[in-house]
């Protein structure tokens, strides 16, 4: 990166360091959110049994709110 | 791996409330232990999808398949998985405060890489965006249309079209002209409708 402000992209060739996903991941949300706003995560599936029991009724953790990121 | 590095590591993961997060860095963990003993794990389905768009998409289950020709044998897996604290198995398995799933080979068309994340236990190797986005064009599809399997297709390419994952669109056409999805143009609509969306061009356009 050559610039703090640069928006890190996932590379085709190579890893991206931890901090530079990290430092991504509010970019990716956003441009996530205006096409699909919401949460996506499906309402329903095979796994709903288990995934309910152990996230108290939900079928995961909540997302972290976009601002948190 | 050292067995303190492995407990800090639970107690972290287990700690860790972010679903993504937590997702990744159980798949750093258990990729490192696998690949220890020859095995390569590779995070596909809504998992890598989650890793590369951060679209809110996965449920709190991560779906895994093996890269190298063979798997563990089921002893060795239980043992390994064991060192995680996990129950159940041989194929799920309950770790860290969320599900592991090993589906078996990896399905992989595309030409390019895996794309990797130096997370902190190790590499996470993540199915190649352009077999994720055809395939789930194809499942937005087939065998009924769904919405969501649609809506997660717009985020990959969203994200792919503002160049914050790098995306090969040659090779999706190439992948999606292929017998096994012959679904380009369900693709190329959908393309277009998202760059037209965020008023960019369209790579897989002969104009774009």
């Amino acid at each position: 990166m050559n610039s703090k402000s640069e928006i890190p992209c996932i590379p085709l060739d190579k890893p991206i360091s931890w901090e530079d996903w990290l430092r991504g991941r509010r970019a990716r949300r956003e441009t996530s959110k205006l096409v699909a706003p919401g949460i996506l995560r499906r309402d329903s599936s095979s796994k709903d049994r288990k995934l309910r029991k152990l996230f108290n009724r939900e079928r995961g953790l909540p997302f972290t709110p976009t601002e948190k990121l | 791996m050292d067995s303190q590095v492995i407990q800090k590591g639970l107690a972290d993961i287990s700690a860790e409330q972010d679903p993504t997060l937590k997702s990744i860095k159980l798949a750093s963990l258990c990729g490192a232990l696998w690949r220890e003993r020859g095995v390569e794990l590779v995070v596909v389905g809504g998992s890598a999808i989650e890793f590369l768009t951060d679209g809110a998409y996965a449920s709190g289950d991560l779906d895994l398949c093996h890269l190298t020709a063979a798997t563990l044998a089921i002893r060795d897996r239980q043992e390994l998985m064991g060192q995680l604290g996990a129950k159940g198995g041989p194929r799920n398995w309950q770790v860290a405060g969320m599900f592991l799933d090993l589906l078996g080979p990896a399905e992989s068309f595309a030409r390019t890489p895996y794309r990797k994340l130096d997370a902190p236990y190790g590499p996470v190797v993540v199915m190649k965006a352009e077999d994720l986005l055809v395939e789930r064009v194809l499942v937005s599809v087939y065998p009924q249309p769904d919405q969501t399997a649609r809506d997660c297709a717009r985020v990959l390419i969203a994200v792919a079209l503002r160049n914050q994952i790098a995306m090969n669109w040659s090779e999706v056409k190439r992948v999606a002209l292929l017998p096994e999805y012959r679904n380009l143009v369900e693709c190329e609509a959908l393309v277009q409708q998202v760059a037209d969306e965020l008023k960019i061009g369209n790579p897989m356009h002969p104009a774009g």
